[in-house]
């Protein structure tokens, strides 16, 4: 039995986890500060200022933590679904009773402060996840539980939407991370693989090299799992002959065909062979792997028309920027742009705190928010900006680790979520602003100016915390 | 495979934040890209314009001032979504908005991120306007432009304007936008003039609101105003000269024999300068252009006439120098020189000495002078070296050369070599060539070339270098070539007889010019009435005064003027009256010449 006064385990606390979280709020802090600075206007510590606000939102956080800290770590688990529905119901309510910012219906006043009830859905449902996830007798092979996990990620994804805020939707594929974790079967991450890798090819590619490198990926993996190079070079040469002679008779009939539409043609034709192959001997992955191609097809068919038909214009826009295909540097461009120019200029060692010209003089547009990375890296350089990258890594990495060491799945779940959310913020905000990844507007956590996100960030962690801290062989004593 | 699965999570974090610090090595160490971009995010690089150096008379008065003007810039990238308050700029800048807008387009697609000129040449009001405007996007730049208080001297100021792409391309000093002296002084001292251009290095901020010097202004260069220099020329002299022009096609120049400083320099038709300055220089300027007299060719010293009979004075005094002539000796002349294909003259009285010949012009007596040098036996006849020695007799003269004045654009004008006779005719002798004893034929000179005669007869066998620049700031001398006296192959002692030949033609009966005679001035000149292809005779007088310490020479060419006394004599007489007097007394001679009609049929025609 646990004695009274060390209910809280604060000997089991993970200090160094949390020494790394608090190192990045003061760099963040710091670095707001540097965002907003202005020689002319600075005389004096101002609370109405971001950097005095911001330091009140670490207060309150602080405050948090500590009270997270104190409470019984049972109730974590008998909270998560009451907090889960209370706060799906409060987002709910935002759509109708919220205030619009920038364009997202997606914020709560109280008063002197707007909060964002999407970010605490996140620690929701991390929470409502680990809970359900850890029931004994969950298991992803079981249709209903994972529909039930899909419906748990859904209603607030589908809710966020509703409010207009894609980046915070997008935050909930991190759960991805935690199902991995917990056994979702692998074939679910090849084909995400698959999937973002024909997108980014489709416009990188021309599709008859896409083809060909379908029917390659098509031929090697299964030649991987069959081993029958006999067959594999057949299939290939049988293709390859076969397209040619449709192209030749085409181009002898004059019917203008492209060698493309022939290369289909065979491949397509040749499938059927395969097939019959495949049912002979009996070997069952050439149906994945044929599945896998002729769906890769109808993809790359579905995002033309998808890009072509749906998107708009700026949609458009966005995704060939991103591929380097395209740029606009005077429309929506420009933030990404200047974005780098900032980082860029920062050098091995950076111009120094307070020195960033590109911050101080306002060329990055949301530098204290989401391009608040901007600052790090022109005013600290490479140096700093791989400090700062390297604590997130190894904050990230040790929320894994503080969950593989659990004995209980809730506190392991939870712990993973936790791990899933900050590596999905990080990764998105910081390849944005480096011109990796599309412009997605989620903050960079402990980093971006906002009391909701530090505060959501906060509880998200100090809960990880607090549960690793009474980590007990004893899970029983949850259950009721 | 549980555990196998946290282990691949956990590389999985390593490898993405791997591949993000990949990559900001790459943007911040490799790619040095960013860095520049970032400079010329926040560094405005200002060119400062010094005020260009101010041009003054002789006697200290402005020929051409400094005033401010602004160009109007803008960088696209500045100027607010909002937009701005088009129809107010456009009346401050005082253009139509429709041509601001243009403006603005076209600097929009030539960089959104740089400065372009939007409107060129606001003036100071209009600048305080537009700053309490407040335009964001758009600043000013100050430049100078030129103003010309007197109105005179266009060719020889000559005009500035902005450099063009070959001009950027050979001289480094020059960027786009600059302005460059295109001719006259502003060339020829562009160097001085100009100044040395500054450099302003200010940090703006995303609005291209100045925040200050970059780094203190330690790298800023501070502008260096332009030299002013003090010309030779004497601006009411050269005002008159104008006047008297006026509608006549030529020029007249007017040396200070002692110093070769160029009192005069007309070219006519002339122009305002002020025409060339300004917004509406661009239409004046193809205006001047397609005008059929050409007002911005520099007649002065770009043209070559042929001298006509004011030649006879070189051609009198190398046969006095070549002992061919005497004073003494008489030649008749019955209208004329009448062998070979001979050379008319008119009706005088007969024989004449070389005096008489000077001051009546007589062609026959410098066809037998002229026949005399040629062939001299002394210098082995003209196959043998009797033609060369008398073309280096004319080229120390000054002649069929650059005298080597400030103008670069002078012309050498044209004496004939034997080589050039010889590729023109299998056999040829002095009669062949024996309009250039009258000054006709194939010789060529400007204008400058003939008052630089009048100069050396003047100073009685020499000259300096004709020049327009007396004193520049801050300098002790000017260039040394001008302090050099140039001596012509003729003695001074045979000055003497032609120059008494020259005061005849003003002073006695016989003389061609009496036109010009001034009391007590003691004008000596020599008239010209040169036989051109163009049609009317050309008019031309040289000359200089006073006699003894003569203070001014002078030579006017009128084109299609008719005989020299006609319209050349009395205006070089006129111009030599003020000089000297300080005023003219003879309003009705001033009228007559200035009412005079002269009818140019061979310019219209164009």
């Amino acid at each position: 039995m646990r004695s009274a006064n060390d209910r809280v385990g604060w000997s089991r606390v993970d200090w160094k986890t949390i020494l790394i979280f608090v190192v990045l709020v003061f760099m963040g802090w710091l670095n707001i500060y540097a965002a907003v600075y202005n020689e002319t206007s600075m005389l004096g510590f101002d609370f109405s200022a971001k950097y005095g606000m911001q330091l009140i939102w670490i207060g309150i956080s602080a405050v948090v933590a500590i009270i997270i800290l104190l409470i019984d770590d049972i109730y974590y688990h008998l909270m998560a679904y009451p907090a889960y529905a209370l706060m799906l119901l409060v987002l709910f309510l935002t759509l109708f009773i919220g205030k619009e910012i920038n364009g997202a219906k997606s914020w709560f006043v109280l008063g002197p402060v707007s909060v964002q009830p999407a970010e605490f859905m996140k620690v929701a449902t991390a929470l409502a996840i680990a809970r359900f996830m850890s029931d004994y007798s969950f298991s992803f092979s079981r249709t209903k539980d994972l529909v039930s996990v899909g419906l748990l990620l859904l209603v607030p994804i589908a809710i966020i939407l509703l409010q207009n805020d894609m980046g915070s939707a997008l935050v909930y594929c991190s759960f991805f991370v935690v199902f991995y974790r917990e056994g979702l079967n692998s074939w679910v991450y090849y084909a995400i693989f698959l999937v973002v890798g024909l997108f980014v090819g489709s416009f990188l590619l021309s599709d008859t090299a896409l083809l060909i490198v379908l029917l390659l990926l098509f031929v090697v993996s299964q030649f991987l799992s069959n081993r029958n190079p006999r067959e594999s070079v057949w299939f290939v040469a049988s293709v390859m002959l076969l397209s040619l002679v449709i192209y030749g008779l085409a181009w002898a009939f004059g019917w203008g065909l492209r060698y493309y539409s022939a290369l289909l043609i065979s491949s397509l034709v040749m499938l059927v062979p395969a097939l019959i192959y495949a049912y002979r001997n009996k070997l069952s992955t050439i149906y994945l792997f044929a599945i896998m191609f002729v769906g890769s097809l109808l993809f790359l068919g579905a995002v033309d028309f998808v890009f072509n038909d749906i998107l708009q214009l700026h949609q458009q826009k966005r995704i060939l920027d991103l591929l380097g295909i395209e740029s606009d540097l005077r429309g929506w461009g420009y933030n990404v742009h200047q974005s780098k120019i900032a980082i860029g200029s920062g050098g091995l060692f950076g111009k120094g705190f307070l020195q960033g010209t590109q911050t101080k003089y306002d060329f990055i547009p949301e530098q204290s928010t989401d391009f608040i990375f901007c600052t790090v890296g022109e005013e600290w350089g490479f140096v700093g900006s791989a400090v700062v990258i390297a604590l997130f890594g190894a904050l990230i990495v040790r929320l894994m680790r503080m969950g593989e060491r659990q004995q209980e799945p809730f506190r392991r779940v939870y712990c993973y979520g936790v791990a899933g959310i900050f590596l999905f913020h990080t990764l998105i905000n910081i390849g944005m602003t480096i011109g990796l990844m599309p412009v997605i507007g989620i903050p960079l956590p402990m980093f971006s100016y906002g009391g909701s996100s530090l505060l959501s960030f906060t509880i998200l962690f100090f809960i990880a915390v607090r549960l690793d801290s009474q980590n007990s062989s004893i899970g029983a004593t949850y259950r009721f | 495979m549980a555990r196998s699965r946290s282990e691949i999570l956990q590389w999985f974090v390593v490898a993405l934040f791997l591949v993000v610090g990949l990559r900001l090595f790459h943007i911040q160490i490799v790619d040095r890209s960013y860095r520049r971009a970032a400079e010329n995010n926040v560094l405005r690089y200002e060119v400062q314009y010094p005020p260009r150096g101010e041009i003054y008379d002789r006697n200290g008065e402005f020929l051409a001032q400094s005033v401010a003007s602004y160009d109007l810039m803008v960088v696209p990238r500045n100027i607010p979504e909002s937009g701005f308050d088009t129809v107010a700029l456009a009346k401050i800048a005082d253009v139509s908005v429709e041509q601001l807008r243009k403006a603005i387009q076209s600097a929009k697609s030539f960089s959104s991120t740089r400065a372009s000129v939007v409107v060129r040449q606001m003036s100071t009001e209009a600048k305080l306007l537009f700053d309490e405007g407040g335009f964001d996007g758009f600043y000013t730049l100050f430049h100078t432009q030129r103003s010309y208080p007197r109105k005179i001297a266009g060719n020889l100021l000559g005009y500035i304007g902005q450099v063009n792409d070959d001009i950027i391309q050979r001289n480094p000093y020059y960027s786009r936008g600059d302005y460059i002296g295109y001719s006259g002084i502003e060339s020829a001292y562009e160097e001085l003039l100009r100044g040395e251009k500054g450099e302003k290095i200010s940090v703006v901020d995303v609005s291209g609101a100045v925040k200050g010097p970059y780094q203190e202004g330690h790298y800023d260069r501070m502008a260096v105003a332009g030299t002013p220099i003090t010309t030779t020329i004497d601006a009411s002299l050269q005002e008159f000269a104008e006047e008297l022009m006026k509608g006549k096609v030529g020029s007249v120049i007017a040396i200070e024999p002692s110093t070769g400083e160029i009192l005069v320099m007309v070219s006519s038709p002339t122009y305002d300068p002020d025409q060339l300055m300004g917004r509406d220089r661009g239409s004046n300027y193809v205006e001047m252009l397609n005008n059929p007299r050409q007002p911005l060719f520099n007649r002065a010293v770009m043209s070559s006439y042929p001298p006509g009979s004011t030649f006879k004075l070189v051609n009198g005094l190398i046969g006095l120098q070549e002992g061919v002539v005497t004073p003494s000796m008489e030649y008749a002349c019955n209208e004329g020189y009448h062998v070979g294909r001979g050379v008319k003259c008119h009706n005088h009285r007969s024989p004449l000495d070389l005096r008489e010949a000077v001051s009546n012009s007589c062609n026959a007596y410098f066809c037998h002078v002229f026949r005399n040098i040629l062939d001299n036996p002394k210098r082995g006849g003209i196959g043998e070296g009797g033609y060369d020695n008398w073309e280096e007799y004319v080229r120390s003269f000054g002649f069929g050369k650059k005298l080597g004045s400030d103008f670069a654009s002078e012309r050498a004008g044209f004496v004939p070599s034997a080589e050039f006779y010889d590729n023109y005719y299998p056999k040829w002798n002095s009669l062949t060539v024996i309009s250039m004893a009258i000054g006709q034929g194939e010789l060529g000179c400007s204008p400058l070339q003939m008052a630089n005669l009048a100069a050396i007869m003047a100073n009685r066998g020499y000259y300096y270098i004709p020049h327009v620049v007396k004193h520049i700031d801050g300098r002790d001398s000017i260039d040394a070539r001008f302090y050099e006296p140039h001596y012509t192959k003729v003695d001074k002692r045979y000055f003497e007889p032609i120059i008494d030949g020259m005061w005849g033609t003003v002073h006695r009966e016989i003389g061609s010019a009496g036109v010009a005679y001034v009391e007590g001035l003691n004008i000596c000149g020599k008239t010209g009435t040169a036989q051109n292809p163009h049609g009317k005779d050309h008019s031309t007088f040289l000359a200089f005064a006073p006699r003894h310490n003569p203070k001014i020479a002078i030579s006017v060419y009128v084109e299609n003027g008719g005989f020299g006394s006609s319209v050349a004599a009395p205006i070089a007489s006129l111009l030599i009256e003020k000089y000297l007097n300080g005023e003219v007394a003879r309003p009705e001679l001033v009228e007559y010449i200035k009412q005079m009609k002269i009818a140019y049929p061979n310019y219209e025609k164009r």
